[in-house]
């Protein structure tokens, strides 16, 4: 049996004792089509990824805003299922060791079985396992699944999480705490609450787990703020605007891509 | 044993699969209505506006005609009769009630069939709350009238053009909304499915329609027959009846076009249990688990999920599910305006329809039939249908 040593807590040690942020992108498995993200994930990856988060298109995605609704649109056209979204990860372990992180709503996993799932997702290499709309109280089905297999199962705090919220989310948590920067869903945008530093220091004096925080991050200015209290930055939205903005053009989207990712990785140094 | 249990779980349904964003709004409006839900006081002033204001108790009324075709005695719970034309009003009477004393000053809510739309605009006037409803393109102009009442009523009517366009997509909107006001909004969902607690909160203030049904009887019902979109109109005449086993109750699901052609918003009868929009339930979805677009012609049925509590009496087999197609709707629809002189919606004319399906089993017997709402909105589909067919 293959021993799966988690590579997310590995890496926010390191990071911890060297100060330094990590960099979580975050795209679609499919979007465009399958190829083209496994080269975008490479882009991102010699381009300064720490981790990669990598979502399972849903089609109800009811947290995400319209950019990554319409990358999912995309993805899904091409039929991505469970398979090749392990084959994918698969693909991946062989050019990199960074943490996967699988992203995705719960129904996919749970029309494919929990218990296969875990198996099957932590053979193909991922590390951490983030569903949306699976909240500590509903989490049991599946974590104990993921749990055996030392998959992470991330969860997410929020602007609205008060103390009570945050110990149970602290006490489930995994790998890192995903805090959403707003009251809202994906997407980039220019300006971000100023409460977010206090948040991240509320969340660290209950329980002292690495923080991310994704949601509405676009641009090194943000990052350059947000890296003195944030133990990893996530960026979605904004990477697949380019993937959006170049579909006729997929040379395009890796240059575009490939050039954001070096400014996001030289604002965390 | 009481459902739902604690944790908002009607056996391995419902529960809470929200984002973390929500769960503090969630949390806070469970116990708001824990509080709430028995105070005298509230029950008054809920009872006072189902009154004085949606013109309650709706008839009973026997449907002599229909009965002598089906040789059986047929009542028809007039919920057509109630104010806005629906039995949706009973339920946004109740949450607005809740939102104001929650202190909440905007709602928000999705809407098919634009009925619930309407419902919730009518009680945000009435409360003096801003008002937005999410409604898909697709049924905005299936229903245009619903759109222009709830315009008129002040509502903001947002088009929502993703995936069917269709309620589900509206649902998707709203929460979306929701998600990103959740510290000023309250979010009024219109049926009895959703994260806990809205199963429970919806079917407690549609249950007016049951318990009025057992005043009114002279005699027990041997059936029980309506309509089932995300199933609030069955769940509020079934739910004061569970207890009496004696009395068969059937869910009639959207056929569409056939449950063998896959074009259906039959959740239970086509679909198997999974997660969508807060809870765990019946789901018409592919073997990737996506979830597939629903069909009727009914856009109040157009649905691909179903409220957990249903899933959960139709594994117990308590409650038996069936379906009836678009076309037995419509001719139930004709039957109904020719015998009784009583245009009903779409939605219900499909739990009139069962009576042809079961029409051996009804003979002799006592049915109760819940007439959800009127068809003034539907005339347009009607014609529509009719002149392609």
């Amino acid at each position: 049996m293959k021993i799966n040593v988690n590579k997310i807590d590995d890496l926010f040690t390191n990071y911890k004792k060297s100060g330094k942020t990590a960099f979580i992108p975050f795209i679609s498995i499919g979007d465009p089509d399958i190829e083209t993200s496994f080269e975008i994930a490479k882009t991102l990856i010699s381009n300064g990824a720490d981790m990669i988060e990598l979502g399972y298109p849903f089609s109800d995605p009811m947290a995400d805003g319209k950019v990554i609704q319409k990358s999912y649109e995309r993805a899904l056209k091409n039929r991505v299922s469970m398979a090749d979204a392990f084959n994918f990860i698969e693909r991946l372990r062989e050019i990199s060791e960074i943490p996967v992180i699988f992203f995705t709503y719960y129904n996919p996993i749970f029309a494919y079985n929990p218990s296969k799932f875990a198996e099957e997702a932590s053979a193909a290499g991922i590390d951490g396992i983030l569903v949306v709309d699976l909240p500590p109280e509903e989490s049991d089905e599946l974590k104990k699944f993921t749990d055996e297999k030392n998959l992470d199962q991330i969860f997410l705090l929020a602007p609205t999480s008060d103390a009570s919220r945050i110990k149970l989310v602290a006490s489930y948590a995994k790998g890192f705490v995903y805090y959403v920067s707003v009251t809202g869903v994906t997407g980039a945008r220019k300006s971000l609450p100023a409460e977010m530093r206090s948040k991240v220091n509320e969340i660290k004096k209950i329980k002292d787990i690495p923080v991310g925080i994704g949601f509405g991050i676009s641009n090194p200015e943000q990052v350059k703020e947000i890296k003195n209290y944030a133990d990893a930055i996530i960026i979605g939205s904004k990477i697949i605007q380019f993937i959006e903005d170049n579909l006729n053009d997929k040379k395009n989207i890796i240059k575009n891509i490939a050039e954001f990712s070096y400014s996001i990785k030289s604002s965390l140094m | 044993m009481k459902y739902p249990d604690s944790k908002g779980h009607f056996g391995e349904y419902g529960g809470r699969y929200i984002s973390e964003t929500l769960m503090p709004a969630i949390l806070e409006l469970e116990e708001f209505y824990k509080k709430i839900k028995n105070d005298k006081e509230f029950k008054d002033e809920f009872k006072g506006y189902l009154k004085n204001y949606a013109g309650r108790p709706t008839p009973l009324y026997f449907a002599s005609r229909l009965s002598e075709l089906y040789s059986s005695d047929i009542y028809l719970k007039r919920e057509d009769l109630n104010h806005t034309g629906s039995h949706k009003l009973n339920n946004t009477l109740g949450q607005a009630l809740l939102a104001v004393k929650m202190g909440k000053k905007r709602i928000i809510a999705e809407t098919g069939a634009g009925q619930h739309g309407v419902a919730t605009a009518t009680v945000c006037a009435l409360f003096g709350l801003e008002c937005e409803v999410f409604m898909g393109t697709k049924d905005i102009e299936r229903q245009k009238q619903n759109v222009l009442r709830m315009e008129v009523l002040g509502a903001k009517v947002t088009p929502v053009d993703a995936g069917s366009s269709t309620l589900k997509d509206a649902m998707n909107e709203a929460i979306r909304d929701w998600i990103t006001n959740v510290r000023t909004t309250y979010y009024m969902i219109g049926t009895a499915a959703g994260p806990h607690p809205y199963p429970e909160i919806v079917r407690d203030f549609q249950s007016v329609i049951g318990k009025e049904v057992l005043k009114q009887i002279d005699k027990f019902p041997d059936i029980l027959i309506a309509c089932i979109g995300g199933g609030s109109n069955a769940i509020g005449l079934f739910h004061p009846f569970l207890k009496y086993k004696e009395v068969k109750m059937y869910g009639v699901e959207a056929g569409g076009l056939g449950l063998e052609t896959g074009k259906h918003a039959a959740s239970i009868s086509g679909g198997k249990p999974g997660v969508l929009h807060g809870n765990k339930t019946y789901l018409l979805q592919d073997e990737d688990g996506r979830i597939k677009e629903a069909h009727s012609i009914a856009a109040g049925l157009d649905y691909p999920g179903v409220g957990p509590e249903h899933s959960f009496f139709a594994d117990k087999k308590r409650i038996i599910y069936d379906t009836v197609t678009d076309k037995e709707a419509i001719n139930a629809f004709k039957l109904l305006c020719k015998l009784e002189g009583i245009i009903p919606a779409i939605e219900s004319s499909h739990a009139v329809a069962y009576l042809e399906k079961i029409k051996d089993e009804v003979k002799g017997k006592t049915v109760i039939i819940n007439l959800s709402g009127r068809g003034d909105k539907d005339i347009d589909t009607i014609a529509n249908y009719l002149s392609q067919s």
